[in-house]
Order: structure tokens, then C-alpha cells, then sequence
């Protein structure tokens, strides 16, 4: 099938249209809103107490870890979706195929947990 | 079997030396190099004769057609008789000194020989950039690991000086394979002389350039010679010898071996300015050569300036010329051995190689003198000494070539005379400095080295057609393809 | 293509082994991954298959390139000697897990039908050497390094992309024979100009990856910052790797549009021959030499590209062999030494800190200066053959003014490879006996000899490459 650039107009108009209005929008609101700064609306609003230290403190490495885990376990639910809405096309083959996917990301956990990773305290 | 015999045995001897580092390192590698001379005799009298065959070829790169091909013939003959006859004199002349046992000297300038015997036996001329290169790396060690103060500096000139030159050859050389005929090309000598004869004259004259200047660099030629008083200077006596006696002349086969024969109209376009270089690159040579105190200085210019007759007699393309050159490759190689190991001599005595501090040697030792002034004859080219022969041709030659030229050039035996004669008045005569007052007479060793030195100063003095004879044939096919 | 299975299965094993082996047992069992998988690719000799959906093709090209590959790797994980014996802070499991990963990724690179298989193999090496650049956690210049690198290459990938998205719409196939039909079917008139910029902006993808000038900055300080084991496997594989791919789609695939590029690519050569040489003449650290050592042999490689002959494919082949055995010997001799210096020496990967090596470590000394010699192209070594071929190729097609430059530019390598072997013979230093480990040593022998033979006999691989 061919595709002419005609029929990419209504994409353009959507895209047209989208960035207009977040461009709109943001020099309306400069022009339009009022602008009083004074020294305790510059400070950081922080649940209405009074800010203390740094807000770049050093996190621990852990929360890091766990959080990319989670979104590396969290991927294999997508690929799940596809592979269960055609189940029966992709027959044996399929399930063979999700089955070593499942088995390396299951080598993963266990070496994840092997190494200690998931150990809060050490 | 004789040519491939003679270019591994010294080979292997050296890597052996190289490597187990034996401890009776001089008796082996004398022997070896004796039996080098007599194999390489017993190859260029049969092989002349027919009764050897005159050529080892074998596959080597087939993809690129390249050949590991040896030959042998009237004109590499007399460079493989220079290199396996010099090589047991060098080995000797370390006799009594602390380098005589040292395995990895003699090791070094046994591959030095393997390296040169190849380039001057190759057939293919990749076979022959592959060991002209590869000569290099011995020398350059043999001068760092030996060689005087500043040695660092100067061999690292030295290398990258050739180096650079060669890699010209390389891609002249490239460009004229490329065009050889057949399916895959050849670097056989034959075909590359064919498929250069019918270049254009525009595309000969570039390729004259890319190769000559290879060439030049290693004779040295005015110029172009800046890296030669330094380094053999620097150098270890037997460095030395190596350089001057036999690497030099790896230049100057290349230019009778593939620059004549190749580009015979490139020679006519630019051949005029080069003789004229090489006679200025004589004069020059000569009269610094008269200024120098240091005789080991003294005589690398000496040797700069019969370069520079060499260069600018082959060049003429005439029969003269070549076959000048050759004899005088021949009789340069025996005499300036023969010098630079006198010079050797006296410095293990004296500590000194300074003209001014030098003196009254005669009188101590009447077998060093002697030798030392047949020597400089040879090297000044009196009749009856080896030297006379070659500067002969080479000086009519250049005379036929054009006579002001000729002229000027034939300044250069008297300025000769006048450094050479200079040099043993300074050193020999006189009364005895400080240096030399208690001078010791010659051991039987260096005896050894001296005196069938001068013997062959003179037989190649009296008897110089057995050598003409032996190369005129090939002399003769190759003027074959100048016209 | 059973190597890239059984190699992402090595590596997964070597994850687990590291809990229960010792590092030196690890270093064992991997070199017998890397053996294993060497015969598995061996045996395809002679066959050509299509693997993955007809994404991947092997071939006895491909073969050739995945054997010197894996040799590069093999010879890596020999040198590494387990990694040393920190305990603490280095992981030898891993490392030798995320060495085989990234030999898959390379494998991938060498044997692709398909552009979206080049990518991913491009990911697969390169996020793996971000990794790797990076292992020395505690030093700065590592981390510095592995940033640097990490964002360079992902801008170099985003570059690779785009130009893989202009091809596709401009010839509306992924595949390499897919493309090559609808080009061959349509007039060339009537290609959209995009097409184009998207060869171009692929061969720039691919460009950073080996290094070429202008797109070169990265690599001496990502080469100094690198743990040197690693920067001797970032200079082998992936240059090798990324060879085969330039040649891949720059020659094979659009061959047929050579004016369209070679002006470009004609131009990046000879920047990266006199950036590359003329920067490294001027380095003191070794390292860091052989950093720009590494570009200015990129140029010459990319001297054949440009020529295009159909020798071309062997000559990378012959000169990637060449330079993998010679720097990694080059590289494993700096290694040792400056392991011994470390603490001894300010600055313990400088030219200087090489002095003297050759009293007590002659083996190391003369492989060092062959490996150098190779580096440098002179006869006897395999250096010397792989410059060779290169020159021929560019003679048969008539490039003469590159050819000078190069020339010239080999001269002025020869001024600083010497500077190595000058310190390692001439210049006086105290260095006592360097201990290493058997591996070490048969490896540096190997690779040593195999640079000689090569040189003597070049034959021997040049008839099968």
C-alpha cells in the first residue's frame, strides 16, 4: 500500500494542534497572571514546615537497585499480553518460546537473590 | 638447495646464538660464517658453470602472485661474494675483545647476514623490499645495544630516516606490479622490467623519483646522506662494517638491480640532475672528509664520497658504469672493512680515534702500517690495487657521459689522496703522542684479519677480469633493456 | 548460528558459577566457553544459513570474522589473569559474563541480514562495554570514562537509528536483499534523497563505533580511563566487529551508491590518518598512544573500504587479525607492567615507566617490541602484510593521494611506535622479574608467534580469508 503525504494530514493537524495549545497556553498564563514574589513564596514548599538541609542528599544504592528490578519484572508482564491474546495461533511454539523467556528471567530472579540484592539489611 | 641453504644457515645460526646464548659464541660463529664463504663459493662457481641450478623458486603469497624466488647471476653474484666473503673478517675482527664471546652480538650480525643475502639473492622484488626492510632491525640493535654515547638518538635517525625512504619503493614498487600482466601479478625481476618498459615516459620519471629516493637514503647520497657520519660514528666497529662494507651497497645493487633495467627514459629525464648531484655529493664528501680529526668520521665521508662515483657511473647507463660499480662495490667493501677495523685496532690501544692525539705508530708495529697504507692505496685507487679498477670505469664512464662532469669528478683522486695520505701521516708517523707511546704490536688474531685483507687489496688489483668476466654476461642482459 | 545461543548461555551459567568457583577456575571455564563456541562456529564452514527469521546470514565471510572475534576474546580473558586478586571490588563472574554477552552482540554484528539485527547487536556490545569501562568503580577517571563513553555512544546510536528509519522509508525493506531488490528495481532517479543521508548517517553510527576522526574524541580518554583489560577488548573486538558491519553495509549493501558516499568517507579517512598519527606522535603515556594507535589503524582499514575491490573483504579480515594479536599483546605487556609500577611510579602506564624492562623481562620486552613492530608495518610481522594489501587495494582503484598520506602517515607511526621499544631496550630502569600466570604467558607467546608467522607467511590465512 502505498501512502501519499496527503494522508498524513490529519496527523499533522493533531501534532498542530497539541503543541499550539501547550505554547498557548504557557504565554497566556505569563501574560495574564500577576506576578508578587516575596521572599517566603520563593522558599520551597514543603508540607508547610521549614525546609532543612539539601535536597540532593545522597539515597541509598538499594532503592535504585529495587527499582529497576521492578521495572525489569514489571516488562515481562508486557510481553505476556501479546502472547496470551494469541495463544492458540502462536500454538506450542509459542508457549515453548514464552517458556525459555520466563526460564532466563527466572535465572535472573534467582541470581538476583543469590546476590543478596533483595537483602534489606546486611 | 645451495641458495636456500645459503641465506637459512646463517639464520638459524644466529637465532640459535640469539637464544640459547652458548658461551663459546665466537668459535661457532666464525665457523658457521667459513662455511657460509665456502657454500656460497663452491654456489657461484658451479652456478656459473651450469652445474648448479641458478634459481630456488616456491610459492609464497600465491593469492598475490608474490614468489619466493631466489636467483643467482653475474651481477648478485659479486654481492653475495662481498657478504659471505666480508662477514667471517667482521666476525673475526671481534677476536680478543669482550663482545667476541657475547652470544647476542655475534647473533646480531649472523641475521644481518641472513637479511642481506636475502636481498641481494631475491627475485621477486617484494622478496627483496621484505629482507631490505628487514635488515634494518639487526643493525638498529646491534648500533643501540653497542654503540657509543648518543647512540639512542641518532640509530632511531638512522631507522626511521631509511624507513621512510623505503616506504616510496614500496608503493612505486606497488604501482608497478599492479600493472604486470595475467590474471594475478608478478614481481618476478623479468616481468616488472617488461611491464615497466612501456610506461609512459611522464610515468617513469615518478617512479624513478618514488624508488631512487629509497636507494638514495641507504647509499647515502648527496643530499640525502645526514644520517651516515652520525650513525657510523656511533655505531659498534663491526656495526660499522656492516653499514659501510655491505648494507650500503644494497642501495646501489637496487638502483643496478632495478632502477637501470626499469626506467631507462626516467634516468634520461632526471638521470643528468642526479649524476650531477652525485658528483657534488663526491666533492663534498671529500673535502670534509680532508677536515675531520676523528677517523672513524674521516672515513664514513670517505666512503659518502666512492658512493657518490658509484651512484653517478651507474647512472650513466653505460657498460662502463655498471660494471665499474660492481667491481668497485667489490673493492670499497674489502677496503673499507679493512680501514674501520685498523681504526678499531687502534683505538683498543690508544682509547682514541682523534688524528692529534695519534702518532709514531710505525714504529711499534710494521705489519699495521703496512697494512693500513696498502689499505688506503686500495681506498685511493693506485694502480694495481683493487681500487684503481672500479674508479677507472666508473671515471670513464662519467668522462664519456659528459666531460666537465668527468672532470670535476675526476678532482676527487687527488682530494682522496690528500685525506687518506693525510690520515696515515697523523696517525702513523711522527713522533708518538701520550697516546700511543706504549703502543703493543699486533696479536695473531687481528694479524689474521689485516693481512689477507691487504692480499685481496692486491689480487684484486692484478687480477680484476675474473670478476668483469663473471658478471659481463649479466651486465650484458641487462643493457638489453635500457635500450 | 549456534555460537550465539551457546555463548548467551555461557554467560548465564558464568553468573552462576561465581558463587561457588574460585576466579582463576572461572577464568578456565570461560576460555573453554570461548573454545566451545569457536568449534560451534567452525562447523558451519563451508555452509551458508539463514537464521532468525532470515535476519542473520553465516557464511565463511562471517565465520572468518566471528573466529578472529572470539580469538580477540579468548586472548582477553587469558591476559585477565581472573582480574587480579582484589577481592572486594572486583567481580570475576561477571565480568567474564559480560565479556561473553557482548562477544554475542559482536557476533551479531558480523553476520546480519537484517538493519534491525545490526542495531541490536550494536546495543548488545556497546552497553556491555559501558559497563565494563566503567568496573573500576573507586577511579574517577573510569567513571568519567564510562559516562563519557555512554553518552557519546548512545548519541552515535541515535545517529545509526535515524539512518536506518531514512533507508527504510526510502526503500520500504529492513533486509539486506530486500533493499538491495528495491534498488536494483527502481530508477535511480526516482530514489527520494533521504535515502542518502540515511547511508550517510548509518556509516556515521557505525564510524564512532571504530573511531574514525572526526568522531574520535571519546577515545583516549575513555581507552586511558578504562581498566586496561578492557580497553584491550574495546580496541579488538569492537573495531573488528564494527569493520564487519561498515563493510557490511557500506560496500555490500550500497556498493552500488559509492559516488554518494565516497566523498565523505574519503574525507573522514584521511582526517582520521593525520589526526590519529600525528596525536599520537606527541602522547607520554603509552596507554594513550596506543588509544590514537587505534584510530589512525581505523584510517587505514577504512582506506579499503573506500577502495572497494573484492579483496576487500579479505583485507580487513588479514588486517584486523594483525592489529587484534599485536595490541593485544601490546596491551597485555602494558598491563603487567603497569600493575608492577603502580605505586612505584607516578604515573605508571607513561612510556617511562616501561624503562629498563628488557633486563629482567626479556619475554616481555621482545613480545612487546614485535607487537609494536606489527603495529608499526614492518616486514616480519603480519603488520607489515595487512598495510600491504590496504596499499594494493587503493592502487587498483587508483586513489594515489591517499596512498602519499599514508605513507607518510606510516612514517610518522614508525617515530612513535619506537618510542616503546627504545624505553623497553635502551633506556636504563630498574624493573625486577614481572611473575605471571601460565595463561599469560602461552597467550602472549601465541599471539607473539602468530604475529610472526603471519609475517613471514601470509598465506597460511590469506588463502582461506
Amino acid at each position: 500500500m502505498n501512502y501519499q503525504p496527503s494522508d498524513f494530514l490529519p496527523i499533522f493537524v493533531q501534532l498542530a494542534a497539541a503543541m499550539g495549545f501547550i505554547v498557548f497556553t504557557m504565554i497566556v498564563t505569563h501574560i495574564l497572571g500577576p506576578r508578587r514574589s516575596t521572599k517566603l513564596k520563593d522558599e520551597a514548599f514543603e508540607c508547610g514546615i521549614e525546609s532543612q538541609g539539601d535536597a540532593r542528599t545522597p539515597i541509598s544504592i538499594k532503592y535504585f537497585l529495587v527499582a529497576i528490578l521492578f521495572v525489569l519484572f514489571d516488562i515481562e508482564i508486557v510481553f505476556m499480553y501479546p502472547w496470551a491474546v494469541n495463544f492458540k495461533q502462536l500454538s506450542w511454539t509459542g508457549f515453548w518460546e514464552m517458556a525459555v523467556f520466563m526460564g532466563l528471567l527466572l535465572a535472573g530472579f534467582v541470581y538476583v537473590i543469590k546476590k543478596g540484592i533483595l537483602k534489606w539489611e546486611k | 638447495m645451495y641458495l636456500l641453504f645459503i641465506l637459512l644457515f646463517p639464520l638459524l645460526l644466529g637465532s640459535f646464538l640469539l637464544i640459547a646464548k652458548p658461551a663459546k659464541a665466537f668459535g661457532l660463529a666464525l665457523g658457521g660464517s667459513i662455511i657460509e664463504l665456502i657454500i656460497s663459493c663452491i654456489l657461484l662457481c658451479d652456478a656459473n658453470t651450469g652445474k648448479l641450478p641458478t634459481e630456488f623458486i616456491s610459492n609464497w603469497i600465491p593469492e598475490a602472485g608474490l614468489k619466493f624466488a631466489l636467483f643467482v647471476d653475474g651481477i648478485n653474484g659479486i654481492l653475495i661474494l662481498l657478504t659471505a666473503l666480508l662477514v667471517p673478517f667482521i666476525i673475526g675482527s671481534t677476536a680478543g675483545s669482550e663482545k667476541a664471546n657475547d652470544a647476542k652480538y655475534q647473533g646480531l650480525i649472523l641475521t644481518m647476514q641472513a637479511a642481506l643475502m636475502g636481498a641481494f639473492l631475491a627475485k621477486d622484488a617484494f622478496l627483496f623490499y621484505f629482507f631490505f626492510e628487514a635488515s634494518l632491525l639487526p643493525i638498529y640493535f646491534i648500533i643501540n645495544l653497542y654503540g657509543s654515547e648518543n647512540r639512542t638518538k641518532i640509530s632511531f635517525k638512522f631507522f626511521v630516516y631509511t624507513l621512510f625512504g623505503s616506504l616510496f619503493l614500496l608503493i612505486g614498487l606497488i604501482y608497478v606490479y599492479l600493472r604486470t600482466p595475467g590474471n594475478t601479478p608478478s614481481a618476478d625481476f623479468e616481468t616488472l622490467y617488461q611491464t615497466a618498459s612501456v610506461l609512459s615516459t611522464k610515468e617513469q620519471s615518478l617512479l624513478f623519483l618514488a624508488f631512487f629516493i629509497a636507494f638514495a637514503i641507504k647509499m647515502p647520497m648527496f643530499p640525502f646522506h645526514t644520517w651516515q657520519p652520525d650513525t657510523y660514528t656511533v655505531a659498534p666497529s663491526q656495526g660499522t662494517m656492516l653499514l659501510s662494507g655491505i648494507m650500503l651497497k644494497m642501495g646501489t645493487y637496487g638502483v643496478i638491480r632495478m632502477i637501470v633495467p626499469m626506467f631507462p627514459a626516467g634516468i634520461a629525464n632526471w638521470g643528468n640532475w642526479v649524476i650531477i648531484l652525485s658528483v657534488i655529493g663526491v666533492l663534498y664528501g671529500s673535502i670534509i672528509a680532508i677536515q675531520q680529526k676523528d677517523m672513524k668520521r674521516l672515513l664514513a665521508y670517505s666512503s659518502f664520497a666512492h658512493v657518490g662515483l658509484m651512484s653517478a657511473g651507474m647512472l650513466t647507463l653505460s657498460n662502463e658504469g655498471i660494471q665499474g660499480a660492481l667491481y668497485q662495490m667489490l673493492s670499497h667493501g674489502i677496503n673499507i672493512v679493512g680501514l674501520f677495523f685498523i681504526v678499531e685496532v687502534i683505538e683498543r690501544r690508544t682509547q682514541s680515534r682523534d688524528l692529534d692525539q695519534l702518532g709514531g705508530i710505525t714504529s711499534a708495529s710494521k705489519v699495521l702500517s703496512i697494512g693500513f697504507i696498502i689499505l688506503s692505496l686500495g681506498s685511493v685507487a693506485l694502480p694495481l690495487t683493487n681500487g684503481f679498477v672500479g674508479e677507472f670505469l666508473l671515471l670513464k664512464s662519467v668522462f664519456d657521459y659528459q666531460l666537465t662532469i668527468g672532470i670535476i669528478a675526476g678532482i676527487t683522486i687527488i682530494l682522496g689522496a690528500v685525506y687518506t695520505l693525510r690520515m696515515i701521516q697523523k696517525s702513523m708517523f711522527g713522533n708518538a703522542s701520550k697516546f700511543s707511546i706504549n703502543f703493543e704490536d699486533l696479536t695473531i688474531s687481528e694479524k689474521l684479519v689485516i693481512i689477507p685483507l691487504c692480499i685481496l687489496v692486491v689480487l684484486g688489483g692484478i687480477f680484476p677480469t675474473v670478476v668483469l668476466n663473471y658478471s659481463q654476461p649479466a651486465v650484458d642482459l641487462l643493457s638489453k633493456w635500457i635500450k | 548460528m549456534t555460537p550465539v545461543i551457546a555463548l548467551s548461555l555461557f554467560g548465564i551459567i558464568n553468573l552462576f558459577l561465581g558463587f561457588t568457583f574460585k576466579r582463576q577456575s572461572l577464568q578456565v571455564v570461560t576460555l573453554l566457553f570461548i573454545i566451545c563456541s569457536m568449534a560451534l562456529t567452525a562447523m558451519d564452514w563451508n555452509h551458508e544459513y539463514l537464521w532468525f527469521g532470515d535476519m542473520m546470514k553465516t557464511n565463511n565471510l562471517s565465520i572468518n570474522f566471528s573466529l578472529i572475534i572470539q580469538l580477540a576474546g579468548l586472548l582477553v580473558v587469558a591476559f585477565s589473569n581472573g582480574f587480579g586478586k582484589d577481592e572486594v571490588y572486583t567481580q570475576p563472574a561477571e565480568y567474564y559474563a559480560i565479556l561473553l554477552f557482548s562477544l554475542v552482540g559482536a557476533l551479531l554484528m558480523v553476520s546480519f541480514q537484517n538493519l534491525i539485527m545490526l542495531f541490536v547487536g550494536l546495543e548488545i556490545l556497546s552497553v556491555a562495554m559501558y559497563v565494563l569501562t566503567g568496573s573500576d568503580k573507586r577511579n574517577l577517571r573510569s567513571n568519567e570514562a564510562a559516562l563519557k563513553y555512554f553518552l557519546m555512544g548512545s548519541f552515535a546510536t541515535g545517529f545509526l537509528l535515524f539512518g536506518i528509519a531514512l533507508v527504510y522509508g526510502s526503500t520500504r525493506s529492513l533486509y539486506i536483499s530486500g533493499i538491495l531488490y528495491n534498488l536494483s528495481h527502481t530508477a535511480p532517479e526516482s530514489l527520494p534523497s533521504f535515502l542518502y543521508a540515511g547511508i550517510i548517517l548509518m556509516g556515521i553510527g557505525l564510524l564512532f563505533k571504530i573511531s574514525a576522526a572526526p568522531f574520535h574524541f571519546w577515545t583516549p580518554d575513555v581507552y586511558e580511563g578504562a581498566p586496561t583489560i578492557f580497553t584491550m577488548f574495546m580496541s579488538t573486538v569492537v573495531k573488528t566487529a564494527g569493520f564487519a558491519a561498515i563493510y557490511h553495509i557500506l560496500d555490500v549493501t550500497f556498493g552500488g551508491f559509492q559516488k554518494n558516499w565516497i566523498i565523505t568517507v574519503y574525507f573522514i579517512t584521511i582526517i582520521t590518518l593525520i589526526l590519529g598519527n600525528i596525536s599520537a606522535a606527541y602522547q607520554q603515556s603509552a596507554k594513550r598512544m596506543l588509544a590514537f594507535s587505534s584510530i589512525s589503524h581505523a584510517g587505514y582499514m577504512l582506506l579499503t573500504v573506500c577502495a572497494n575491490q573484492p579483496s576487500t573483504s579479505s583485507n580487513i579480515l588479514y588486517y584486523s587479525l594483525a592489529y587484534t594479536l599485536a595490541t593485544a599483546v601490546s596491551f597485555a605487556v602494558l598491563m603487567v607492567v603497569a600493575e608492577y609500577q603502580t605505586g612505584r611510579t607516578e604515573k605508571p602506564e607513561n612510556f617511562d615507566a616501561l624503562n629498563g624492562l628488557a633486563k629482567n623481562n626479556p619475554s616481555l620486552a621482545f613480545a612487546f617490541t614485535v607487537a609494536l613492530l606489527s603495529l608499526a608495518g614492518i616486514p616480519l610481522t603480519a603488520g607489515f602484510w595487512g598495510k600491504f594489501f590496504v596499499f594494493t587495494d587503493m592502487f587498483n582503484k587508483n586513489l594515489t593521494y591517499p596512498i602519499i598520506i599514508a605513507v607518510l602517515m606510516s612514517a610518522v607511526g614508525i617515530y612513535y611506535y619506537f618510542k616503546g621499544i627504545i624505553s623497553v631496550y635502551f633506556n636504563s630502569g630498574e624493573i625486577e622479574k614481572i611473575e605471571t600466570s601460565f595463561l599469560f604467558k602461552i597467550a602472549l607467546w601465541s599471539a607473539c608467534i602468530g604475529t610472526l608467522v603471519l609475517g613471514i607467511y601470509p598465506t597460511l590465512l590469506k588463502s582461506i580469508f
